[in-house]
């Protein structure tokens, strides 16, 4: 037989399905990011308070953790299976290879997280209802477990990147995977986002506190909290770069013209305000602290997580995935084999089990249909579709070429693999010749 | 779909340990997950209607915003205990699992949105109920209408995914690719029967609430009786609209006779004993969970045969055992879930049973849990950094 273990296609036109994605993965960053570090901050605030015997950073704690509940448990926990779900439908076998190396991660880092969830209830609600050296372990515990959700986490998402040695193919062992190049640095970059994030967030609680004098002294300590993470997130920053794949670096060189402006602004920027919260505190309020987190949100983190699935590609998965579903390399560890060359030969037509009859041969009467499928299949995963979409639309990457032009274009850069960033898409003559017709009937 | 397209879209990677153990845990954590499911919207419902009642009748009055704060904590813990069925379906029934997704893509990201829209608005009636604001019964109605819908949406999926049959046509009816993700397709007497348990669910609740608080004596015996009543007659009256229901799902599913099935009757049977007579709701209570895993079983199996009849056996699903991190599971699984878990249920239980501060450092248990569940989260990372360098240590320089 040869059919490819595909699945059926999901698109969503104009943004693509893999944005979608993206959209819930920017939200779920700020609001675990913010959950971990915070969880960090009340270990800190709980010692002191414990220590100096402080009942107003209880209070402190109390409202910031019913803020946090809302925030970032009611958001970081649907949204965090929310990308994994949303990711099934725009990739399915990208998230399916990601699952059968690392379901026993994820089932561990999912105990964590039920002691997570029910320890923030208990850690809330419970102030003042428990002794508090009894709180204190609890809110230890606490930041433990939500850091080890992170470090459960980071192995998958740095193994999406690429594992950084041979080891893993060879093996096809989740350790080797899980403990790639970039695990560590990209594990510190987050701890300090973290941490700068849990001052962020608590600067919108601490600026709106009653007491002027516990609203300084918090604002303050906010600040230079926020700046310890954001020193961190920079520093960690540049030793993740270093351990990114030869690829990431092509694809970096093209975006960071466009990216590196805005980037040295928010740097600015935040270096200001973190500053104004440490110098003059009585300068932050509440309106002020929230629209500094959506400018994280919408500023920082969305064209961050735009880079990132960026510079992964031309694979969603490991290096051994193409983003559009295609395996591209053997796994002898796993017994995987690569598709590439199969799919040559069969073309989407032969290899795809989702092609229904009447479209498994081309002729003059499905011809552009046919064309539009498959194009939907061998693209659409990268390039939204429609002219003037808002994922790097593929119409106006080929405005104003011909069907002869972008059939050139595709047999000889992407069927023998010579863009680093796209996957190797060879398939039979007559499957590019529908393709072509049929973008060029879209693209002018 | 036929037997060997299917197979061909298992994972080429394997699984990673016994997919028996998969289907375990599926029907183990799908069965925790329902319980919650069923307790928030049993609560919910509930508390809209005590909340139309607390102005007048002071037993609502304490009532109502217990069953809110029930409801909000249960919506938390469902979330979290969803998470674990579906991670283990879908490495041993993979074609079932992405093949749905794909065909219900845009329901799959509306999913997301519509729940968090539901408890974010969920917060809100809690809120509002609190302050005595009117447009309580209002906002909790949108809350509730909301996430009834996100669980229908996951209903939606749970039978998409057992019509492997259906799945060529949905994709393509008439022979014309639809890549839209919009399919929905419901069962109604299934979803029926999975609903009506939320009103035995928060019967056998009540009676449990009332047996908890009696022995603290700021409440009073008449309102502990009250709830107590109400729950029996929600509690009898539920099981046996849901056994009526059931008959009717197994018949349809062409398994009212399995041996797993008839279980499940006689467990409902002495449920419904149990409940009725309200002695110790605790016994009922363990007698429920029972029945909850055998319902899930039946479920699973009713997917399992599906599967089989049209060639797909999960137990032949080829194996690519990972020792290492089955190990790091199994640990974690008994040693910080099983302390962690029982830590803070420890506190609770006490905290729920003391008036003012409990002083858990005069209380050894909870003393003892508190430290051994630290302990184990110390240990474990750093084991997590020291297998993490010896991995990293072996690939880079070896
Ligand atoms: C794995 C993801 C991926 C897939 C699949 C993919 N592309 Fe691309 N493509 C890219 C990236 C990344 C760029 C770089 C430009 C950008 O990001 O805007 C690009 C750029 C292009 C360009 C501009 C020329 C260039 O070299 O920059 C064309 C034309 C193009 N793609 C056509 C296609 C066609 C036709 C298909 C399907 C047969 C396809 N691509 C599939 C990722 C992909």
């Amino acid at each position: 037989m040869d059919h490819i273990g595909l699945f059926p296609l999901f698109y969503f036109p104009d943004i693509g399905s893999a944005w979608l994605m993206g959209i819930t993965g920017t939200i779920h960053i700020l609001a675990s990011h913010t959950s971990v570090g915070a969880a960090m901050l009340f270990a800190f605030l709980a010692h002191k308070a414990y220590r100096e015997d402080r009942p107003e950073l209880y209070e402190y704690m109390k409202k910031y953790g019913m803020f946090l509940l809302i925030f970032s448990y009611v958001i970081g926990s649907i949204t965090g299976p929310g990308i994994w779900y949303t990711a099934t439908a725009a990739s399915p076998r990208g998230i399916s290879a990601l699952i059968h190396n690392f379901v026993w991660v994820w089932a561990t880092e999912w105990v964590f997280f039920v002691y997570e969830v029910i320890g923030v209830f208990a850690l809330v609600y419970f102030i003042g209802k428990i002794d508090r050296k009894t709180h204190l372990k609890l809110t230890y515990t606490f930041a433990l477990a939500s850091v080890g959700t992170l470090m459960l986490i980071i192995g998958i998402i740095s193994f999406m990147m690429w594992p950084g040695t041979d080891a893993f193919y060879v093996t096809g062992s989740a350790s080797d995977a899980f403990f790639g190049l970039n695990t560590f640095p990209h594990m510190f970059l987050r701890i300090g986002f973290m941490i700068m994030m849990s001052g962020v967030i608590g600067m919108v609680i601490s600026s709106a506190l009653p007491d002027r004098e516990l609203r300084f002294e918090l604002t303050r300590k906010m600040g230079l909290v926020s700046m310890l993470g954001g020193f961190l997130t920079l520093f960690f920053f540049m030793w993740y770069i270093s351990t990114l794949p030869e690829s990431a670096e092509v694809l970096l060189d093209l975006y960071l013209p466009d990216i590196i402006a805005t980037r040295i602004g928010l740097m600015v920027a935040f270096s200001l305000y973190f500053a104004v919260a440490v110098f003059v505190p009585r300068l932050i309020n509440q309106p002020l602290a929230s629209v500094m987190v959506a400018v994280v949100l919408v500023v920082g983190l969305w064209p961050g997580e735009k880079l990132r699935e960026s510079l992964r590609k031309p694979y969603v998965a490991g290096r051994y995935i193409y983003s559009n579903q295609i395996i591209s390399r053997d796994v002898p560890g796993k017994g995987i084999k690569s598709e590439v060359e199969q799919l040559a030969q069969v073309g989407f037509l032969g290899a795809s089990p989702w092609i229904p009859d009447r479209l498994r041969t081309i002729t003059p009467e499905n011809r552009l249909e046919v064309g539009h499928l498959l194009t939907k299949r061998a693209c659409s995963n990268c390039h939204s579709l429609e002219k003037g979409g808002k994922f790097r639309p593929l119409m106006d990457k080929v405005a104003g070429w011909d069907a002869a032009t972008i059939k050139t274009f595709m047999q000889t850069s992407l069927a023998t693999g010579a863009i680093p960033y796209m996957p190797k898409i060879a398939l039979p003559e007559a499957e590019f010749d529908a393709m072509a017709a049929w973008i060029a009937t879209q693209n002018h | 779909m036929d037997a060997a397209t299917l197979n061909l879209l298992r994972d080429p990677a394997g699984v990673p340990f016994y997919p028996v153990v998969f289907q375990a845990l599926y029907v183990l954590t799908f069965a925790l997950h329902a319980a919650f499911v069923l307790l928030s919207l049993g609560s919910m419902g509930l508390s809209l209607f005590g909340a139309t009642r607390q102005g007048r009748d002071p037993h609502w009055k304490i009532l109502t915003p217990h069953l809110i704060q029930t409801g909000k904590l249960s919506v938390s813990i469902l979330i979290v205990l969803g998470v674990a069925p579906l991670l283990f379906t879908q490495v041993i029934y993979d074609p079932n699992w992405y093949v749905t997704n794909a065909l219900s893509g845009v329901w799959v990201f509306a999913f997301i949105y519509l729940l968090i829209l539901g408890y974010l608005t969920y917060y809100w009636y809690y809120y509002a109920n609190k302050k005595g604001s009117s447009s309580n019964v209002l906002v909790g109605t949108v809350s509730f209408l909301l996430l009834v819908f996100a669980g229908v949406l996951m209903h939606n999926f749970a039978v998409e995914s057992i019509q492997p049959d259906q799945w060529m046509q949905w994709y393509a009816p008439q022979g014309v690719v639809d890549t839209s993700g919009t399919n929905f397709h419901i069962q109604p007497i299934r979803l029926a029967f999975l609903v009506s348990l939320a009103i035995p669910v928060v019967g056998i609740f009540l009676q449990n609430y009332s047996q908890f608080l009696s022995t603290r004596n700021d409440f009073s015996k008449e309102y502990l009786g009250f709830v107590s009543s109400m729950g029996t007659k929600f509690a009898s009256i539920g099981l046996i609209i849901s056994a009526v229901l059931y008959a009717f799902w197994t018949l349809e599913a062409g398994v009212l006779l399995h041996p797993l099935s008839l279980a499940t009757v006689a467990g409902v049977v002495v449920l419904l004993l149990l409940a009725i007579k309200n002695s110790n709701s605790y016994i009922t209570t363990g007698v429920l969970v029972v029945v909850a895993l055998l319902i899930s079983s039946v479920r699973e199996y009713i997917k399992y045969q599906i599967m089989i009849d049209v060639g797909y056996n999960i137990y032949d699903y080829p194996m690519n055992i990972d020792w290492p991190s089955v190990i790091m599971f199994l640990l974690t699984f008994v040693f910080l879930g099983f302390t962690g878990v029982a830590f803070i249920t420890t506190m609770a239980w006490n905290v729920g049973k003391t008036q003012g501060v409990f002083d858990a450092q005069n209380h050894t248990a909870t003393r003892r849990l508190a430290s051994v569940t630290l302990w184990i989260l110390v240990a474990w990372c750093l084991f997590y950094f020291a297998w993490g360098m010896m991995v990293l240590f072996k690939n880079v320089l070896g």
